[in-house]
């Protein structure tokens, strides 16, 4: 059953290169493929040739005993040498263009991992979101990586490196994208029962597409329209949801779970699992453990209007 | 011969062990207020003090060996009752100095410093208890007339151990107590 | 000074692998001969080995197609954690053990350990810390961190049920015995040598125990120091590892790797001790470059110290180190790699006979390649940060593992098979068994490679309808089953071999060493008289004099030639 959320991704592969740190790691891995397919061919030709023509011919025959040939036995050693030296260079060379000293650079993103969901701020704005992450394409950025719980990595293939986060310490990577897109990446740490749903989606947009973007997300809460989201506004704050998640400019500021203030306008859910429609909230809501076993979010036991109405606030919220 | 390169073979993986626990302790006491702590909460005197029994535990044994190599059992016996005397001098010191901090609400599980302390210092103290059981058991063989013949491996074999345990807690003592007591000093 | 006859002379010979004598099991248990306790180590090893397939064969099918709701999320991360720990722990190491502890005593002419009793108690500290571990099913939960645990994973407040206590003990228990068993080896090696046999004449299988023993003594108690701090945290609340009692989650992983990178190498350098018996004796020739393989057997170990950070590129210690560990990493890549040419110089010019044992041997020269070459990939720092924690590694891991330990430990079973039954193993079916292990193993893991470039992780209990990643997630689960059959195949093949196999011949392969100049299986008593050492090749020597390694200029040094008596071992 392939969901339909999934088909707008641009790339996943890490040789679908978005970003210049990713080109210049596909270019070394590359150079490698081609070096250690040598090699491996090199092996079996050698191995095959040898195992054919060297087979027992006849019960009882002795060859002539060979302990060695130091000649032979420093090129053995002198050609892995070279090339390895070789590769030492290159990805000396490749690590320091990736990751250069981060200097007095201050983080344009923050992202912290949760079991199981990306928080990411934007420093410098009120901007906090969740599990879609927005950022600009054509600039370089600093992203700050760090973790509430346990450890988590951040992995976007087509954009490069990983990155582990790290309860207790700050990592750093340097990104720049290329095209405006989707791209996919997952957390790369076993982190837990729901590691395989802590999915990543970057959507890279222009630069006034993103200045847009952030600048509707530093709106407030929407004041519900109709009776049906009214009622779920009522109900979000009076139930115990306001006290894990946040709504900004409500009393609801619960900062565990993840920042709900937009949350209609995202396009996945529980950190890309399913695609976020009414019915995959409903379904979440009535019962969270049989969605995604092992969320921290508990069962509440909801009348079914009360789902409709909490859904229904939730989906306008834009 | 045997015996001997296998309990020079047990202490050098002990050693290993010991590094990782001290390469532990030495990792956490750079985090800041480690060390204040530490000077703070250790009391260097009396913890030198019944340091010496240990350590002079170990001359004692090594006068037990040899008197064993000559043949001198009534020497054996006493040096051996000496070691074991020094040596549970030395674990009753431990013990107060525990109290005392349990006393002050320094535990495992109160801080750090705490965890990193009682850790290492409490698996040292578990090999001077090994060590002196071994050294009870011999001693008590000795008085019932087992090592009467000179031949034996074992004064030597449970001789390395010994002096091994002595050395590691010359370690230990010098990174727990001397140096940030230096420290604080200097500061 | 013949403190070495603890062991009663024996009345009748041992009973090899079967059971079937008068004091039963009663005769295993209380059993202090190496040969038994050997095989003791062996079945455990092929029991632990039947558990985690079944528990992997469950994984796969769960990730068999996408989306699947086969296994729930905790009973996946369950399995794949005692997958991992089993095979390290259980599976590989015992295999190992058992190899050695029979065989390096029969190899350099001894009748027994240096140590028989403290023999039988690493065994059974084994077999403890393995109960233990599967005791946790029925406690409340098996560990669910994975193999290595990481930290703050492995603490309460994240697995509160009782599982990552039982891998600490388990495995604290299993390293003890691990360790007491390495001391024996070394005392044994060293002291236990029949009379002129000197270093430069062991055979390599026993070098390579012998430095590997040294790597355990030096490897193990780095994790034995991290269970031990695990416990505490987890049953007093100290606070190693757990940030927010201001510990150091990555402490663990230093301490975890400092263990875990030299485990890498103590499952391998035995294996590459018996390709070095299997090659010259299958191809008929010696060793090419005996001090090569020596050598670099010690620099491998020298260097598995140096080479843990490589496991934590990712982990952003900076560029400087990763960049000294990228150096030792791709460095320590040399010694292993020459030796898949020492081998293949063995076998050129010689005269090739393909018993089972040798066709794992060759298919290995291939496999392993693969697996040491995806290895390199991890050392070059910036394509290890694409792929690290990938089913890149996972197929990565399999190669060196299967096509590496596993391939090596089926070369040994099926070149020992004869020795330690006195029986052999049904040709035919043996090769049907190994080309359907070589097609399963290749099936299964070969696409992981292409899964993990593409973008999935490791260890998770599902994943989305991406493209391709079903299909090839299903034909790896394909290949898993295969595998899984063919290994149903070699325990029947051993089993009736065991019942009513054609008899073997004490010296079944026209071999070199000492081990097939004793009758199949070896009596309790190994050796009334062992033949004169004077090469690494006694046996061949012993039987073609005209051709003696040692008469040949590059040959050791000259002895007489005579019986030498086995009650005077080396060193005394």
């Amino acid at each position: 059953m392939p969901d339909l959320f999934l088909l707008n991704i641009s790339a996943s592969s890490i040789f679908d290169a978005a970003s210049p740190e990713a080109a210049s790691i596909r270019q070394l891995t590359f150079e490698f493929i081609i070096a250690a397919s040598a090699v491996l061919l090199l092996v079996v030709i050698l191995t095959s040739y040898i195992t054919v023509k060297y087979r027992s011919k006849h019960r009882h025959e002795d060859p002539k005993q060979i302990t060695g040939n130091r000649a032979l036995e420093i090129w053995m050693v002198s050609v892995p040498l070279a090339l390895v030296i070789l590769f030492l260079f290159r990805s000396l060379a490749t690590m320091n263009a990736i990751l250069p000293d981060r200097g007095n650079h201050t983080p344009d993103i923050i992202i912290t991992g949760h079991q199981w969901f990306w928080e990411a701020s934007y420093p410098g704005t009120t901007v906090t979101t969740a599990n879609e992450i927005h950022l600009p394409t054509g600039k370089r950025i600093l992203m700050l990586l760090n973790a509430a719980d346990v450890i988590h990595d951040w992995w976007v293939p087509a954009l490069g490196p990983k990155m582990d986060m790290i309860p207790g310490m700050n990592n750093y990577l340097w990104l720049t994208i290329n095209q405006p897109g989707i791209y996919d990446g997952a957390c790369s740490e076993f982190c837990g029962q729901q590691h395989a749903w802590m999915r990543i989606r970057v959507i890279a947009q222009l630069q006034p597409d993103y200045e847009r973007w952030l600048s509707e997300q530093t709106t407030n809460t929407h004041i519900p329209q109709d009776t049906m989201a009214k009622a779920g506004a009522i109900l979000f704050l009076e139930s115990t949801c306001s006290s894990c998640h946040r709504l900004k400019g409500t009393a609801a500021a619960g900062i565990t779970g993840p920042d709900l203030t937009h949350f209609g306008s995202r396009q996945t859910m529980l950190t890309g699992m399913m695609a976020n429609d009414s019915g995959n909230v409903a379904r979440w809501l009535s019962d969270p453990q049989a969605v995604k076993p092992g969320a921290h979010m508990p069962r509440f036991i909801f009348a079914k209007d009360s789902i409709r109405a909490l859904t229904a606030y939730l989906e306008q919220l834009k | 011969m045997e015996n001997k390169l296998m309990v020079k073979l047990v202490v050098g993986t002990e050693a290993m062990f010991f590094l990782a626990l001290i390469m532990a302790y030495i990792y956490f006491s750079l985090l800041p207020g480690f060390t204040s702590r530490q000077a703070d909460h250790l009391d260097i005197r009396s913890t030198a003090i019944f340091s010496a029994f240990l350590f002079s535990s170990s001359f004692t044994f090594w006068r037990a060996e040899t008197n064993f190599k000559k043949g001198k059992m009534t020497r054996l016996k006493g040096w051996l009752l000496l070691t074991l005397a020094l040596g549970l001098v030395f674990l009753v010191g431990q013990g107060t100095e525990y109290a005392r901090l349990l006393k002050e609400n320094v535990s495992i599980s109160s801080s750090l410093f705490g965890t990193s302390f009682f850790t290492l210092t409490g698996f040292h103290g578990l090999h001077v208890l090994v060590g002196l059981v071994v050294i009870s058991i011999v001693t008590t063989l000795t008085f019932m007339g087992d090592y009467d013949r000179s031949s034996s491996s074992v004064f030597g074999t449970v001789g390395i151990y010994w002096h091994f345990v002595d050395i590691v807690w010359l370690f230990v003592f010098s990174i727990v107590y001397v140096l940030p007591h230096l420290h604080k000093i200097t500061t | 000074m013949s403190d070495i006859n603890f062991i009663p002379e024996p009345e009748e010979p041992i009973p090899s692998l079967s059971v079937s004598n008068n004091q039963g099991i009663l005769q295993w248990i209380s059993s202090v001969d190496h040969k038994q306790i050997g095989i003791m180590y062996l079945w455990l090893s092929v029991l632990f080995l039947v558990i985690a397939g079944i528990e992997i064969l469950l994984v796969r099918l769960q990730l068999a197609i996408p989306n699947n709701h086969f296994l729930a999320p905790e009973v996946y991360n369950q399995l794949f954690t005692m997958h991992g720990t089993t095979m390290i722990f259980f599976v590989a190491m015992p295999a190992i053990f058992g190899f050695t502890t029979y065989l390096v005593p029969l190899m350099i002419g001894a009748n027994d350990m240096a140590f028989p009793r403290l023999n039988a108690f690493s065994f059974w500290t084994t077999f403890f810390g393995g109960s233990l571990l599967y005791f946790s099913f029925l406690a409340g939960g098996a560990p669910d961190a994975g193999w290595f645990n990481y930290a703050p994973l492995n603490e309460y407040n994240y697995s509160s049920s009782p599982g990552i206590d039982y891998y600490c003990s388990g495995l604290l228990f299993a390293g003890i015995g691990t360790l007491t068993a390495s001391v024996n080896f070394i005392v044994t090696i060293l002291h236990y040598r029949v009379l002129p046999m000197s270093l430069k004449q062991l055979p390599l299988f026993v070098w390579m125990i012998l430095i590997n023993s040294f790597l355990v003594l030096a490897a193990f108690p780095s994790l034995n120091a991290a269970l031990a701090m695990l416990l505490l945290d987890r049953q007093l609340h100290a606070h190693f590892f757990s940030a927010a009692g201001g510990g150091s989650a990555i402490l663990w992983q230093h301490l975890f790797w400092l263990f875990g990178h030299p485990e890498v190498y103590i499952v391998i350098l035995p294996i590459f001790g018996i390709f070095s018996e299997v090659f010259p004796v299958f191809s008929r020739k010696p060793i090419f470059g005996y001090g090569m393989v020596v050598g670099s057997g010690v620099a491998i170990a020298l260097l598995a110290f140096g080479v843990w950070i490589h496991h934590m590129f990712a982990t952003g210690l900076g560029n400087t180190v990763n960049s000294f560990f990228a150096a030792s990493s791709l460095l320590i890549g040399i010694p292993t790699g020459v030796k898949i040419f020492n081998w293949l110089a063995t076998m050129h010019g010689g005269a090739i006979r393909f018993s089972v044992s040798m066709l794992f041997a060759i298919a290995f020269l291939i496999e392993f390649t693969i697996g040491g070459l995806s290895g390199i990939s991890f050392a070059i720092v910036p394509i290890d940060w694409q792929l690290t924690d990938t089913y890149y590694v996972v197929a990565h891991l399999h190669f060196v593992f299967i096509g590496g330990t596993l391939f090596g430990l089926l070369s040994g079973l099926f070149y020992w098979f004869p020795k330690m039954s006195g029986r052999l193993p049904d040709p035919r079916l043996s090769k049907w068994f190994f080309w359907l292990f070589v097609a399963g193993f290749n099936i299964t893991f070969l696409v992981q490679h292409a899964l993990g470039a593409m973008g999935m992780p490791r260890r998770v209990y599902t994943y989305p309808d991406l493209p391709g990643w079903g299909i090839l997630n299903l034909i790896s689960t394909i290949g898993a089953f295969l595998m899984a059959g063919s290994v149903g195949l070699l325990v029947f093949i051993l089993v009736r071999a065991i019942k009513k196999g054609a008899v073997a011949s004490p010296d079944a392969w026209d071999a070199n060493t000492l081990e097939w100049t004793t009758s199949s299986p070896p009596g309790l008593k190994n050796f009334d008289r062992v033949i004169p050492v004077k090469s690494t090749r006694p046996f061949r020597d012993y039987k073609r004099p005209e051709d003696a390694d040692w008469n040949r200029p590059e040959g050791a040094r000259k002895h007489e030639g005579k019986y030498i008596p086995q009650n005077n071992p080396h060193g005394k």
